[in-house]
């Protein structure tokens, strides 16, 4: 009863105050790092940041001692955690941490496994379980099969060899394989994602496991494997729930593996999902698709205040985006009016804007063609002797007034 | 018509009329009126084409390949390019260099004295040129989808009827008997009673961002391939890609509708009707001038209880294609002769003496020119590419306004939703204007 009350009073808190005010009542959460083969001192905040965006998360990094340092010191209270993100490749905890973390975990406790965590504790049995897959240190047929898609059919692969590789980095399409489950609800089936190491021929004991998303390792860039290979994955282990992603490469800034909003919101959504086993937060409309990578080079996304802010200014060769966000709040009004009409006079007021450019004119013009009201008809008609915009108002005038 | 039954029994004997008819020899064969088993060029069939880009010309040369069928006598295109190629094209075919070229539409409808016309242009341009042609008499072959909008298709739909002209669309699948067999399957309740149909049509689209105005090039009447279309400047984008862009298109969504939805209405008898209440979304490309919905997915209710479900092909269990499923089984049809179904026995099957036949074309070309030449009505008329149409731009209009659409079949409105109400016809840019009826 209490986790619920928790959820709804911060689903209120998300809607009330800006994210920076909840901070303090999201689940707590605990980002495991210190030592890695990759740049962990850029993806820890990052990831952190990302949690933390949310407003559901409040998300604190801890640092193991480093290569070859006494691991005994290292020795985290994780009952006071609801989440424990793992950015951690290299050497093995003391058994009291193991059994601790376990244990956490067998209770009931959240664990994201980010891309090179997947590649730690080889010899860790346990561990193992919880990724589902692995790759390197010496993975082999011993350590499970691997385990992918091949011509859109599961496959569960026991035949020898070595696990985990990736070719070039390169950008990918990523396809989800289960639509319905809370984490993947509502995102498109496919969707491109920024240059990434594209993690292939992961193998391990795959229990419990389901492969929410693939992407399929050509060979054009070297190293494919013809495979879609897992590339999220949602794993129970006793009570608790592991959301494992293998991609996010950190490179300079995060780069584009870390930037793209389909690693950012996938990693919120999984990682809500293995705290409360559900997904509250919206698909934001700068989800990727098909149609190209998206990058958020500060890892937020756009605000639709801030798409008003800029959207006057609006330059077809800069960016559409900030219409796009507008839009997609028109669509997800779903038809409620007074939510329509809120937005028409945020519109109406960048149409009437002395600074507003003919391209913002136009692209508002149209949309209010079919979801404005009369509010906006003298706008519109101010518009009609405007010789940039005339043909734009009288296709807007002409719609709004049919149908009356 | 409201009445389930009665419905069905109208789609029963409408099928069994249409079937009937095409079953008695009723075109005078080609060997009977020429000497040495050709028609001679009188009786051939005088056609000339409105656009000739690929489409255009994938349709030429699919009459040209009929025996004796037609004669290509005049091309129109806004594409100088274009308009040579075709020449050429047809120069050839009728070994002279009499085939005659317009960059205007008007002028080679003013001018020219057809039986017929093949069409395929971008969907903006259909309601004003399929209307303008049909009202000059001209049998017409045209691209589907037939519509960019629901009222330019009640506008198509209405010449066709009152200038009493053969029609054919270009939803040549139905010339392919592994979907008429399908269908046929399916619409004789070979899978029990049809509840649910799923449609996968092409996934994606693709990003092009914002490519730099550039100079239109010599041989393109810019202003003239926009038309009735909102102006703006020249971006390198105009053939083929055009369906990427919502003032042109409704993306692969509305491009393929007139194929797979076209099968699924066939197969389920729903050809001449249309869904009551539609909902689903879209997913929107982020940036650039390419709009369309990269994916899709909608559901459409009948008044008789099926449910359809329209969305991208990675979204479908079968993919690509139509699956009718009954309370018996279901039977997919694709592309590539694909046709499976839950017992393959089913397959094995024919309808029987008293059970519906579905027309029978085997070349939707040859179809065309029969139907001119006899007068009966062709494999893929008018009312059913609407209705097949209509269903991709109802569910657009779902995804656009994020509502549950009402719409009424018969009155062919939608209900109490003045928003997406308007959203079923488009305002032209002046001096184009829709012709009038």
């Amino acid at each position: 009863m209490k986790k619920q009350y928790l959820i709804i009073l911060l689903v209120a808190g998300l809607l009330t105050f800006a994210s920076s005010c909840t901070k303090e009542s999201g689940y707590k959460t605990l980002i495991i790092t210190g030592q890695n083969n990759h740049d962990w001192k850029t993806s820890s905040p990052i990831l952190k940041q990302i949690l933390d965006e949310t407003g559901l998360f409040s998300a604190e990094i801890m640092q193991t001692p480093g290569q070859g340092g006494d691991m005994s010191t290292f020795d985290p209270d994780f009952s006071k955690y609801k989440l424990v993100v793992l950015d951690y490749n290299g050497d093995s905890w003391s058994d009291k941490t193991n059994s601790a973390f376990v244990d956490f975990v067998t209770n009931g406790g959240g664990v994201v496994i980010y891309h090179a965590a997947d590649n730690s504790f080889p010899g860790w049995k346990e561990y193992n379980e919880m990724i589902g897959l692995g790759g390197w240190g010496d993975r082999n047929e011993k350590d499970g099969p691997y385990v992918y898609y091949k011509n859109n059919v599961l496959v569960v692969d026991t035949s020898a060899g070595q696990g985990g590789t990736h070719g070039k980095r390169r950008e990918f399409i990523v396809r989800t394989r289960m639509p319905d489950h809370p984490v993947m609800k509502g995102l498109p089936a496919m969707w491109l994602h920024g240059t990434d190491e594209l993690y292939s021929l992961l193998r391990g004991p795959a229990k419990n496991m389901q492969i929410l998303a693939t992407a399929f390792s050509d060979s054009a860039a070297g190293g494919g494997t013809m495979r879609d290979e897992p590339m999220l994955m949602a794993i129970t282990y006793g009570k608790g729930r592991i959301f494992h992603t293998a991609m996010g490469h950190a490179d300079t800034g995060g780069g584009p593996a870390m930037q793209c909003a389909g690693f950012i919101v996938t990693l919120q959504r999984g990682a809500e999902w293995a705290v409360t086993g559900n997904v509250t937060q919206a698909v934001p409309f700068d989800f990727p698709n098909e149609a190209g990578v998206v990058l958020r080079p500060d890892f937020k996304g756009i605000t639709l205040d801030e798409a008003f802010d800029k959207i006057g200014s609006y330059d077809i060769a800069r960016s559409t985006k900030y219409l796009t966000c507008v839009q997609s709040n028109i669509r997800n009004a779903a038809g409620d009016a007074a939510k329509l009409l809120e937005l028409e006079k945020k519109m109406v007021i960048v149409l009437d804007g002395k600074e507003t450019t003919s391209g913002a004119k136009k692209l508002l013009l149209r949309e209010l063609s079919w979801m404005g009201t009369d509010y906006s008809i003298n706008s519109v008609k101010n518009l009609l002797s405007d010789p940039e915009v005339k043909d734009e108002a009288e296709y807007a005038l002409a719609r709004l007034q049919s149908g009356k | 018509m409201t009445d389930k039954s009665s419905r069905r029994e109208f789609v029963k004997q409408s099928a069994k009329i249409v079937a009937g008819a095409v079953i008695l020899p009723n075109i005078i064969p080609a060997s009977a009126l020429g000497k040495g088993g050709s028609t001679p060029p009188s009786d051939r069939i005088v056609i000339g084409a409105i656009g000739t880009g690929s489409q255009g010309m994938s349709n030429m040369r699919d009459f040209l390949q009929l025996k004796n069928a037609v004669q290509f006598v005049a091309v129109c295109d806004v594409d100088a390019l274009h308009l040579e190629k075709a020449k050429e094209t047809v120069d050839t075919a009728n070994k002279n260099k009499d085939c005659r070229t317009y960059g205007d539409f008007r002028e080679f409808l003013e001018k020219e004295k057809l039986d017929a016309v093949s069409i395929a242009l971008p969907d903006h341009w259909h309601g004003i040129i399929y209307t303008a042609a049909v009202n000059k008499k001209l049998n017409v072959y045209g691209e589907k989808p037939i519509c960019r909008t629901i009222h330019d298709g009640q506008t198509i739909v209405a010449a066709v009827k009152k200038n009493n002209i053969i029609w054919q669309t270009g939803s040549w699948q139905r010339s392919q008997p592994h979907f008429r067999h399908g269908a046929e399957l399916a619409i004789n309740g070979r899978i029990g009673k049809i509840k649910y149909i799923e449609v996968g049509l092409p996934d994606g689209g693709k990003g092009i961002g914002t490519p730099p105005v550039m100079d239109v090039p010599p041989e393109l009447d810019w202003e003239m391939w926009l038309g009735p279309a909102l102006k703006v400047p020249y971006r390198g984008v105009a053939h083929w890609d055009w369906r990427w862009i919502l003032d042109y298109s409704g993306g692969q969504m509305t491009d393929w509708a007139g194929h797979h939805i076209d099968i699924a209405n066939w197969g389920a008898g729903l050809e001449h009707t249309g869904p009551v209440e539609i909902a689903g979304s879209g997913v929107y490309p982020y940036e650039g001038i390419f709009n369309a919905p990269v994916e899709y997915d909608f559901l459409c209710k009948y008044a008789n209880g099926i449910e359809m479900r329209v969305a991208n092909a990675a979204r479908q269990p079968h993919g690509m294609g139509a699956t009718w499923y009954g309370d018996l089984g279901w039977i997919h049809v694709d592309r590539g002769n694909r046709i499976e179904a839950s017992d393959p026995k089913i397959l094995e099957e024919e309808p029987g003496d008293n059970e519906i036949k579905l027309y029978r074309s085997d070349n939707h070309w040859q179809n065309f020119i029969d139907c001119v030449r006899s007068g009966k009505q062709a494999i893929a008329p008018v009312e059913v590419a609407y209705r097949a149409i209509s269903v991709a731009l109802l569910g657009e209009i779902a995804m656009t306004t994020g509502e549950t659409i009402k719409w009424d079949p018969e009155k062919e409105e939608i209900i109490g939703n003045q928003r997406a109400s308007r959203l079923l016809s488009r305002p032209y840019r002046k001096p184009w204007e829709l012709p009038s009826v």
